[in-house]
Formats: structure tokens, sequence, C-alpha cells
């Protein structure tokens, strides 16, 4: 492994004729880092990730691999990577193990070991053909073809698709592990709970472009926190209106409801000055997060 | 060859395996069929074709029909075997480009350190193969067709014109993959092809029919396939048309690695 970032995009864009791919994506995966790439469909993720892949060729911008251009030295790249297509397939008579078989040959490796213990870890069922697995285990089968070789990054799309709870358990113990080894994981993903789990940052995309790239404990501190107080006078709770910071207040008796964000000095110390009967402070969730970032869209 | 190419060879020809007999088996029992029949409607068939204008037998290769190697020509390897053959050889090529796109294979496939060309090559070559596999089944159940019947076909005489309709076919998988470089899907390149497929078997039978449009023939490669059951292979049209084919095929290779595979 090395210091150069797994991925470096720079004014990452691709377009469609007409139509919005992605625009000026620009972000970095460090080595050893576990990346969410959140959004919701037809925001820019699998064009994104194709791109990179170069499996569709941006209309400007760079990515780099590496250190390595993801256009000119994409088979240098593609040996050091695993990719888990979203939408993972490999023709309905082919048997996992047969893909397994073809992969190897084509990497010029003996990963037949490897791949019967991810087999064993996620009980899949490499002998019978694809066709005659259900989604899930189809899944298991992607998984096992993406990570069988040990890459030094790894590309997932959705990566638990379809997998039961037990089973993405497992996968995010695997994630952990990769990265333990070293390896940078690239997770698009509209689990967000697993995202909060496993990920160190995220980037959230929307409508092709980044709106933000963090650490996930950091976004989820800029996060606007919600209150719920009680106070012995009712009255005092009509101040909260004046603090900056304060939002969606309701009051209902001697109980008020509202969103603070950024410093909370100002909430704290107007609390103070009067006779709190109780008070509960939650930090959202990620996905509550997410949705904020789609809720500020859509008011314009 | 690369160790890459000789795997995904490999891989294809077990992919399609199930092809061979399907092409191989219907066309070989029909093939034996009209040869197992000549001998009893040999006469007949003579007067008949005497009635036969001038212009109808020239366009349809069917001169005379004095023997069995004439009467395969005119009745398999004159229509039926080079077009079903050059359709067979653009599925072929399909299938491994347009219907890896389609299932999700290319994209699990380039996950790998392959370069795109390796892809359209190997479909290449496996098709090659392919066509050379069909084309010996056929060939080989015409020839025992013949033996059991006693039609008296000459091996190698039938063997040279079932031969002959290999480079025909490789060239229809070179257009496939050109095709792959526009679309891909697979209804697209199969339909497209296979349309210039058919319009070149009718540009040269325009050309054959009216003299003053012969000129149209050289936008036909039927009119490099001669009548190698009779006349034998000529060496300069097969090496010709399969460089081609190779020519046509490399386009293609270029053409794949600079399109997008959008999702």
């Amino acid at each position: 492994m090395t210091d150069v970032a797994a991925i470096e995009t720079e004014a990452l864009s691709k377009r469609y004729g007409r139509h919005r791919g992605i625009e000026d994506l620009s972000f970095e995966v460090r080595p050893g880092e576990v990346f969410g790439f959140l959004g919701p469909n037809g925001a820019g993720k699998t064009t994104t990730i194709r791109t990179l892949l170069d499996l569709i060729h941006p209309t400007s911008g760079s990515a780099r691999i590496f250190g390595l251009d993801s256009r000119r030295d994409s088979v240098a790249i593609r040996a050091r990577i695993g990719n888990l297509p979203g939408d993972f397939g490999f023709g309905r008579e082919t048997p996992g193990g047969e893909a397994v078989r073809l992969l190897s040959r084509l990497r010029g490796i003996d990963g037949s070991a490897r791949a019967a213990e991810l087999a064993q870890r996620f009980r899949a069922d490499l002998d019978r053909p694809l066709g005659q697995l259900s989604r899930g285990n189809r899944q298991k089968i992607g998984l096992i073809l993406a990570t069988f070789h040990r890459p030094e990054l790894l590309i997932l799309d959705e990566p638990t698709g379809g997998l039961d709870p037990l089973m993405q358990e497992e996968f995010l113990a695997l994630i952990a592990e990769e990265r333990e080894r070293g390896a940078a994981v690239f997770l698009s993903s509209h689990e967000l709970d697993e995202v909060q789990r496993v990920c160190d940052r995220v980037a959230i995309i929307r409508d092709g472009r980044l709106v933000a790239v963090e650490r996930i404990d950091d976004l989820l501190g800029k996060a606007r926190r919600r209150f719920t107080v009680e106070l012995r006078d009712p009255a005092g709770l009509e101040r909260l209106r004046s603090i900056p910071g304060v939002a969606e207040l309701e009051i209902a008796g001697s109980r008020a409801t509202f969103t603070a964000g950024g410093d909370l000095d100002s909430v704290v110390r107007e609390l103070a000055g009067h006779h709190v009967v109780d008070l509960e402070a939650t930090r959202p969730s990620l996905e509550q997060v997410f949705l904020g970032y789609y809720d500020e869209d859509e008011a314009g | 060859m690369s160790a890459q190419v000789r795997a995904l060879v490999a891989t294809h020809l077990y992919d399609r395996r199930r092809s061979v007999l399907a092409w191989g088996l219907p066309l070989g029992l029909m093939s034996a069929f009209i040869v197992a029949i000549f001998p009893s409607v040999e006469e007949s068939l003579s007067k008949a074709i005497q009635g036969y204008p001038q212009g109808l037998k020239e366009a349809f290769g069917i001169g005379e029909l004095s023997n069995v190697e004439q009467y395969l020509h005119a009745e398999m390897l004159s229509l039926i075997v080079p077009l079903a053959m050059g359709y067979l050889a653009v599925r072929a090529v399909a299938s491994g480009l347009t219907g890896a796109a389609e299932s999700g294979r290319l994209d699990v496939l380039l996950s790998a350190p392959l370069s795109r060309a390796r892809v359209v090559a190997a479909g290449f070559l496996a098709t090659a193969i392919e066509l050379a596999e069909v084309l010996l089944v056929t060939g080989f159940l015409c020839g025992l067709g013949s033996l059991l019947a006693g039609a008296g076909l000459d091996a190698g005489r039938a063997a040279e014109g079932f031969a002959d309709v290999w480079p025909l076919a490789l060239l229809f998988a070179g257009f496939g993959a050109i095709a792959a470089g526009f679309s891909l899907r697979t209804s697209v390149v199969t339909g497209s092809v296979a349309g210039l497929l058919v319009a070149m078997y009718v540009i040269d039978l325009v050309g054959r029919l009216d003299t003053s449009l012969s000129g149209l023939r050289y936008f036909s490669v039927f009119k490099y396939y001669g009548n190698a059951i009779e006349d034998g292979i000529e060496p300069v049209a097969f090496l010709g048309v399969t460089l081609a084919a190779c020519a046509l095929a490399a386009l293609g290779a270029w053409l794949f690695e600079r399109r997008d595979l959008a999702a």
C-alpha cells in the first residue's frame, strides 16, 4: 500500500447529450479509508463509479486511481481493484465457481482457495448456475468476485441489496477487515445505517453534484439537534423564538420541541434562567441528515 | 495468443456449445437429405433444368445439375448455408459483446485487467472457431448421408464447398463487431447485420441477373463467394475475405474501446 490517494477526482463531469450525469465532482479517498457515497436513484452514483472504472468516459475533468489516470491506465488500475456492479450479473447458466475460475485466469492468479473461504463465510453456492440463485445469493457471488483477489481498492455499488441481515453483518465485518488490511473501500449505498456503521467519511451527491464530503462524526456534529424541554413556567418557552439558530419551535402547554444547530450556548443560557423540569436532546441519524440535504433542495 | 484471450475464447465456446449442434444438426441433416435423394431425382431434375431460363440458372448457380455436387451447391451452398452461417456469425459475436453487456457479464469482466480490444478479439476468434465447428458437423452429416444413400458425393470437393462458407460468414462477424461499437443492444446489432447480409445477397443476385448492374456486385461479398464444390476454393478470394473480416473486427475493437459502456 502507498500514501497516494486511492481515488482522486478533479472536476469530474459526465454529460449524456443534454442530460446531466455528474458535474464537477472533486473528492479524494485515502488508502485504508471506507468512503460512503450517498444519493438517491438517479443522483449520479453509478455514473461516477462507471467513470472511475473507465466503462464510460468523462466529458471533462479527471480521475486518478492510485495516481494512475483512469482512462489511459485503466487496465493497470483494474489489476488493483475489485468491483461489484450495482446490478450484478454474469449469465444465467454460469455457476459462481466457473466465474471465479475465469476471473482468476484473467487476473493471472489462483484465487480458488480464497474464493472457497469467502463462499463458506457467506454460505454461497459456487456450484449452481447463477440463474438458479435468488437475488441475495447471486449478490454473494458478486461479492466473492469483487474481493477474492484481495484488491487494494474495493468499489461496491449497493453491495448489500438482497442480503439477509446475518449476511449484511458478515459483509460489514468483511469491510472492516479489508480496512484493517489497508484496502480502501468506495461504498455506494442506500443503506444509511450500514454506511454510518462502517464508513469513515461520506460524500452526498444530489443532482450530479457533491453537496457534502465530511467525516461522519463531523456531519452528525454539524447537524441540527432536536430538543424537547419542559419548564415549570411555560411563559419562558416563547422566549426561545428569539434565539438565533432555533427553528421548528412547537409549544404544547409547558413542553416545547425545537431544533437548534451550530453553537448551542445561547440555548443553554436561556434555559438556565428557568426551572427546567425535563430536557432531552437527540442527535439526528445519518438518514435524517441525508434527508435534510434533500429537504433543503426541495425547499428551493 | 494471450492467456486472457485463451480464457475468454474457451469460456465463449463452452457457453455456446449447444449452438454447434443446434445449427450443425439441421443444416447437416438437410444437406444429407439433399444428397441422399439426388440419385432418385437426378433424371427428372435434368429435364426440368433444361426448361429454366438461362438468367435464372446463372443467378442461382444452377448451370447444370448433372452430379450430386452441383445439386448440393444449388440447394444448400448457394443460399441456405451462407445465409444461415452469416446470421450465426453475427449472433455469436454479439453474444460475447452486446449479450455480455446486457447480462452484466461485461462489467464484471472489465473489472479485471483486461482491455476491451481483447474482449472483441476473443469474441471474434471464438466465433471463427464456432463457425468452423458448425461447418464441420454439417459437412460430416452431409458426407454420412451420401455414404448411406450411395450418392457418390466427392468428400474432398464437398469439404471445399463447406469450407468456402467460413470466410464469408466470418465477414459478418466482423460487421457485428463494428455494429457493437455503435450499439450495445443485441437486437440492433443482429438486426442491422442480418439486414446487411440479405442486402448483399440481393445485390449480388441483381448484378448477376442484369449485366448492366453487374458493377453493384463489388459491394457484395457474395461476388467473391464462388462455387468451391465444383471449382475448388479460390485462395485469393478466401484469404482476401478472411483478411477483410479481421480488419472489420479490428475496426470494431477500436470503436468498442472508445464507446461508453453505459448502464
